[in-house]
């Protein structure tokens, strides 16, 4: 009698104990990021005694506190709100690009350039407006390369960001597939890999939040991930992820199938639509822009004539195409003269008309003009970042609530461990109290005898 | 262990309390940061997302803005020529009058056959002539104004004859609308025998016929010389009405010009100045919220079980 009270004593010292060690792992890592909470699972242990009294309590095994579907949807959120963020961050260095201001930048200094034909008009014949003028447009052009090369600017670190992010990506997935041996091997041995799984987990956020990457749980407790469709990581077998192409056509490859990934989360689709369609397009609108500028003031100047008396159509003030390639004609900065201000080709009127250059100052709001076209850029841009703008607040507010709704499940809550380390902690001094008990009953036994 | 956690709601762990205060807190922060932005410039549009439709229509007021100001600039610089127009044509009509006088005075001189008189005449009317030609080549900022766009600095040379030409410069003062800030000067002064300057113009004549002094010649200023002078001189009256009006409605657009500026500025105004008492007071809210997350933070798991433990 004295040997099964004892013994059944003796499990429930075991297992309080392990309930304990399971309490103080999970305080221990209540903050550590990526740490699922543990509980140890206790259940009676079936005896064979004649009486039907059990064998006491036996640890079956310390299993992690998830929620399969919690957590898929709180990595699936987050990668979204990364594309988004992602996006956002590219957007508005974008719109810094296009400050709303009056004193500087495109819109000022078009507006500066407009007006300043009308100076010539009041003094034909005078160099300094016709200076001026050149001097307007040098600022202008110079604002378009600026504007071009800092969006070429973003291209560049976009794409850049791109390559880091598939960079560490691929050694993420390398790390995922040799933690898929280690946890095979050590679930295969029967024992829970719940800190290698905790590993994996951290990882496979990472990886959410950049590629978009969705993991797929295998029976035997690996993962697989996908990115699109495509696997990239079954077993102790990894892919790695590689980028073609550029700006406009930028996309991600399996490098061992060749099969192009598809993205729709994650911070580099973000990147990828920056670099596919929202750069490229202002950067077109700001080319059209400087193509219109370039038109509209070139075919003006034809209509008119020098201040020597030849036509205009020789004397172009803008040459080259684009915003990057646009600039003020050398042989008018270098002589202004050559400004076609003049309605009139007869000397000596030539010299001292500033027809034609009212007539380009009346075209500062020309519906074929660059103003029509940088107005729509600025607009469509604003929008857009507005839009994105309101998404990631929406979005965050998602992923925190996926985030959140996971915690409850994984997380570590102090209060209930702390009630949990009372309860055990009466349970082993009950256990304990019971051997002590069963010491006296046989010491009095033996007394008697 | 997920048996004991109680039931139903959401169980909150110190870290979602963490994740929350600190979401909150940052929230704050970026509308504060805003409110600021707004207050410290002034201006509601400081950046495109602000308010992409109005940061589009603040880009086309502002560029009406300036090219109101433009042609209040292009106004200014009309009337300016236009004033020094008008109070030429003042001196030249009164100069004109007092050759008018000379012509009309001619029959009593002649009268008396008092030779020397009907000299000194010829004498006034050449001097007059003189005045004339330097009052046709006045100049405004250094331009002729009666040259047209022909000459730059001369409407006249010395022998009265015209060496400006082309048409009256304009300037554009609203869109569409050029108003000429002179005329030429063959438009004021007529050319050739019909015109008052140069060797064959009526002045000349008359002072040559006065010069010549005979009965016939005498009778010639007082019969055709004085009629041509005449009809010159309506001429002259007409132009200076015709410039006198364009003086009037170069200030009419000036003031329309200035009116414009002054309604495109409400509207630019309107569109993007903060409205400083909005946005204080809600400033103030953020603030308040603000203390208030930053309170509750520092209240974080300060209250936990743990601490009744002993």
């Amino acid at each position: 009698m004295g040997d099964l009270a004892l013994s059944i004593a003796a499990s429930g010292l075991d297992a309080q104990q392990a309930a304990m060690d399971t309490i103080s792992e999970n305080l221990t890592n209540a903050s550590t990021p990526g740490y699922v909470a543990e509980s140890a699972q206790l259940t009676t242990s079936a005896g064979g005694n004649v009486l039907g009294v059990g064998d006491g309590v036996l640890v079956t095994g310390v299993t992690q506190n998830t929620d399969g579907l919690l957590a898929t949807n709180a990595l699936q959120t987050q990668g979204v709100l990364s594309q988004s963020t992602a996006l956002q961050q590219i957007l508005q260095g974008a719109q810094s690009v296009f400050p709303v201001s009056t004193t500087s930048g495109i819109a000022s200094d078009l507006s500066s350039f407009w007006q300043s034909w009308d100076a010539i008009s009041q003094d034909p014949s005078n160099p300094a407006p016709r200076t001026q003028v050149v001097d307007a447009a040098q600022n202008l052009v110079s604002d378009f390369q600026e504007a071009s090369q800092q969006l070429s600017n973003l291209q560049d670190n976009a794409q850049s960001q791109v390559s880091t992010s598939v960079t560490q990506a691929n050694s993420m997935l390398k790390q995922i597939a040799s933690l898929n041996g280690q946890i095979g091997a050590t679930e295969g041995g029967g024992t829970p890999a719940n800190s290698l799984i905790d590993q994996q987990n951290q990882i496979m956020g990472e990886l959410a939040s950049s590629i978009g990457a969705v993991a797929v749980t295998q029976p035997d407790g690996t993962i697989n991930v996908d990115v699109g469709g495509v696997t990239l990581v079954q077993g102790t077998w990894s892919d790695t992820v590689e980028t073609t192409g550029g700006t406009g056509d930028m996309s991600l490859v399996a490098h061992a199938s060749g099969a192009t990934i598809p993205t729709s989360s994650g911070s580099v689709a973000g990147q990828l639509a920056a670099i596919n369609q929202y750069l490229p397009a202002y950067q077109s609108q700001l080319d059209a822009a400087a193509n219109d500028l370039s038109s509209t003031v070139n075919t003006q100047l034809a209509a008119g004539f020098t201040a020597t008396g030849a036509s205009g159509s020789g004397y172009p003030l803008f040459v080259g195409s684009g915003a990057a390639g646009i600039s003020v004609n050398s042989a008018i900065v270098g002589n202004p003269q050559l400004i076609a201000a003049s309605d009139t080709g007869t000397l000596p009127d030539a010299t001292n008309d500033g027809g034609n250059a009212q007539a380009m100052a009346e075209l500062y709001n020309s519906p074929t003009g660059p103003d029509q076209q940088y107005q729509s850029l600025i607009q469509g841009l604003g929008t857009q970042v507005a839009a994105v703008n309101s998404q990631v607040t929406a979005q965050t507010s998602v992923a925190n609530a996926a985030q959140d709704n996971l915690q409850a499940i994984e997380g570590v809550n102090t209060n209930d461990e702390m009630v949990q380390m009372l309860t055990f902690q009466q349970a082993y001094q009950a256990s304990a109290k019971l051997v002590s008990t069963v010491d006296t009953m046989m010491q009095a036994l033996l007394e008697a005898s | 262990m997920t048996d004991m956690m109680g039931s139903g709601a959401i169980s909150y762990t110190p870290t979602i309390i963490a994740d929350q205060m600190i979401s909150g807190l940052n929230t704050d922060e970026a509308q504060q940061a805003t409110l600021e932005e707004q207050l410290s410039t002034g201006n509601s549009i400081n950046q495109l997302s602000d308010n992409p439709a109005g940061a589009a229509e603040l880009y086309q007021l502002n560029g009406s803005l300036a090219r109101a100001q433009q042609y209040t600039s292009n106004a200014t610089d009309g009337t300016g020529w236009l004033s020094l127009g008008n109070s030429t044509m003042n001196q030249i009509l009164s100069s004109l009058q007092s050759v008018q006088q000379i012509v009309e005075s001619v029959s009593g001189a002649s009268l008396s056959g008092n030779p020397g008189a009907i000299q000194s005449l010829a004498a006034q009317v050449t001097s007059a002539q003189q005045e004339l030609t330097n009052l046709a080549n006045t100049t405004y900022g250094g331009q002729a104004i009666f040259a047209g766009t022909g000459n730059v600095s001369q409407a006249y040379d010395q022998s009265g004859n015209y060496v400006g030409g082309g048409s009256a410069p304009t300037r554009t003062v609203a869109p569409g609308v050029s108003v000429p800030v002179s005329v030429t000067g063959e438009h004021v002064f007529g050319s050739g025998s019909t015109g008052l300057l140069g060797s064959t113009g009526i002045l000349s004549q008359i002072a040559s016929d006065l010069q010549t002094g005979t009965t016939a010649s005498l009778n010639n200023v007082e019969t055709t010389d004085a009629q041509a002078l005449s009809t010159a001189m309506t001429q002259v009256t007409t132009v200076a009405a015709q410039m006198g009006s364009d003086y009037q409605s170069m200030q009419t657009f000036s003031q329309q010009a200035t009116d414009a500026q002054q309604t495109l500025q409400t509207e630019i105004s309107g569109l993007d100045s903060t409205n400083v008492a909005q946005a204080s007071t809600q400033l103030t809210e953020a603030q308040n919220s603000y203390q208030s997350a930053l309170w509750a933070t520092s209240q974080l798991s300060q209250e936990s079980l743990v601490q009744f433990l002993s």
